[in-house]
């Protein structure tokens, strides 16, 4: 293998992350979010792809999936683009839609099978009244995160003033059959770094995250995406530790400068273990850490979108809104998650890994956090 | 560029080059399905058969592997850019997947063609590379490229545009800033 590198984002102008919005299983923006968080979170749901398999999945509290499955996605996206702050702009700025799955519940209902990779994302840029490029990100698991890199790229070399970023994942039979039939699918309930833990919960997602070259509370630090084929399902070890170094590389930060970390762990036996050995490397000792795919499941291609719009709404909050662990952790991972917000805070590095070998993360900065 | 559903040139290459004056090509290339024995020239080159890859990846290895032959390269320089564009991605993997749900659960390995992810980590094992690996699509060829531009560094980017379907073809350039 040759040496990682990646240096997405030259230090020109400055990227913000100037506002956000989320729909999840915990409510249908991040105020509800939040709240429901704060009382204790909500269970998934059973969805049945075929006789005799059935899996939990973290569903939208919004229209029941009776309704046109368009109708559905077009009511919630427009919802969470409006939280987002980013349809008060002039919506010129480029426009990335990142998914796994696009409209693929749509096929299925309407069982029809034409169009193209961007027909859904320009059917999005139509609903939200966005005359700006529209792009199409598909890095699985990885999707969001890459498009907050793209977005940010052009950003900081002056394409563009503000960007609208949005992770897309709702509801289809494919994706939870095609997860299913690889066995990566926890029966009951997501246990990062549980004891216990027999694989990831899906879930249903829609984030929004409005980039901005104006000053805003969180700053976008840096970021690094490192694609390692040697296991394409999983996590390589080597390109946790690569990816870490090189978004802090290029933040300009050190290890020691990073007060929280938010892992990819979704429960999976093997990944979560790599991942914390990975981090370990990295960080000595681990800062304190946190998990919401216990909260929402893991949401695929939206999860690094609708993962950073809830962490960030929760340090807000700053009210005990905060995931809890109600499992036993593995003791041979040695991983606490932390049980309230760390403070005082300045960097957090956000991350998340996924089918293709990719491994990417983000650094925020909290302009804010020096004085908390 | 000359995806489909985009402005198409007589010679794309050099249509986007003109505007993009900063960067040049080291190496451009295009390989069509219908040329007779693809398949073993890329398993050929690569010493064995791509295993458990869908035909969209397949075809997307051979065009890039050729690209880079092309440039004298072996493999990637560790601080280049790889993107990948399409406006099909692997559709076929996507329906055969839609259909086998319709009587069970689909086929693993199906399930895992369907996503274009899929290619960049076939690439990145059979080019021995880790890097900056993406798949991103946009209407606009120029755009695409002009993005891909932005996020690479010094070592350039290698470029591919991959379709299966009517207007199958793997077109790949290996670009290098001026």
């Amino acid at each position: 293998m040759t040496a990682p590198a990646d240096a997405r984002l030259p230090r020109m102008r400055d990227v913000y992350l100037a506002g956000t919005g989320l729909a999840c299983a915990l409510g249908l923006d991040l105020p509800a979010s939040v709240d429901a968080l704060r009382r204790g979170g909500v269970r998934p749901m059973p969805l049945s792809v075929a006789e005799g398999h059935a899996w939990p999945v973290y569903t939208l509290p919004a229209a029941p999936t009776a309704t046109p499955w368009l109708d559905r996605a077009r009511d919630v996206i427009q919802r969470v683009a409006l939280e987002s702050g980013a349809l008060a702009t002039a919506r010129t700025g480029p426009l990335f839609v990142a998914s796994s799955s696009h409209d693929v519940g749509h096929r299925e209902q309407a069982t029809h099978f034409g169009g193209d990779v961007l027909e859904f994302a320009d059917r999005i840029a139509l609903w939200l009244d966005w005359s700006g490029p529209v792009y199409a990100v598909s890095t699985a698991c990885t999707s969001s995160m890459n498009a907050l890199l793209s977005a940010a790229a052009l950003l900081r070399q002056g394409e563009a003033d503000d960007a609208l970023v949005l992770g897309v994942e709702l509801g289809n039979r494919l994706t939870v059959a095609g997860f299913g039939a690889m066995q990566l699918l926890a029966p009951e309930s997501a246990e990062p770094c549980g004891a216990e833990r027999k694989g990831l919960v899906l879930g249903e997602a829609v984030a929004a995250l409005h980039l901005s070259s104006t000053p805003a509370r969180w700053r976008l630090a840096g970021g690094a995406n490192v694609v390692d084929g040697r296991d394409p399902a999983g996590a390589v070890a080597d390109a946790v530790e690569a990816m870490c170094r090189a978004a802090l590389a290029q933040s300009g930060l050190r290890p020691s400068d990073v007060g929280l970390v938010k892992p990819q762990v979704s429960g999976s036996p093997a990944n979560d273990a790599v991942e914390v050995e990975a981090l370990r490397r990295v960080f000595s000792p681990l800062p304190p850490m946190v998990s919401f795919k216990a909260s929402i499941g893991h949401a695929l291609g939206a999860a690094g979108a609708a993962e950073i719009a809830l962490l960030l709404a929760c340090l807000e909050a700053g009210d005990g809104a905060w995931p809890q662990t109600d499992y036993p952790m593995d003791e041979a991972l040695q991983v606490v998650l932390s049980p309230h917000a760390p403070r005082p805070l300045r960097h957090l590095l956000t991350s998340i890994i996924g089918f293709g070998g990719g491994h990417t993360a983000v650094v925020l900065e909290d302009g804010e956090g020096i004085t908390a | 560029m000359s995806a489909p559903g985009g402005p198409r040139h007589e010679n794309p290459a050099g249509a986007v080059d003109a505007a993009h004056a900063a960067w040049y090509t080291v190496a451009h290339t295009v390989v069509h399905p219908s040329e007779p024995g693809w398949r073993d020239q890329l398993a050929a080159r690569l010493g064995q058969r791509p295993r458990r890859i869908g035909p969209w990846a397949e075809l997307a290895l051979h065009g890039a592997r050729r690209c880079l032959d092309l440039a004298g390269e072996p493999t990637l320089p560790a601080g280049a850019c790889l993107r990948v564009a399409s406006l099909s991605a692997a559709s076929g993997a996507t329906q055969a997947c839609i259909d086998q749900c319709r009587s069970g659960l689909p086929m693993p390995f199906s399930f895992m063609q369907s996503q274009p992810s899929q290619l960049l980590a076939a690439l990145s094992q059979h080019l021995a590379w880790r890097g900056d690996a993406s798949f991103t699509v946009g209407r606009d060829p120029a755009a695409v490229r002009r993005l891909a531009e932005t996020e690479a560094g010094p070592q350039g980017l290698l470029l591919g545009w991959v379709e299966e379907g009517e207007d199958a073809r793997s077109e790949w350039w290996r670009l290098m800033p001026a």
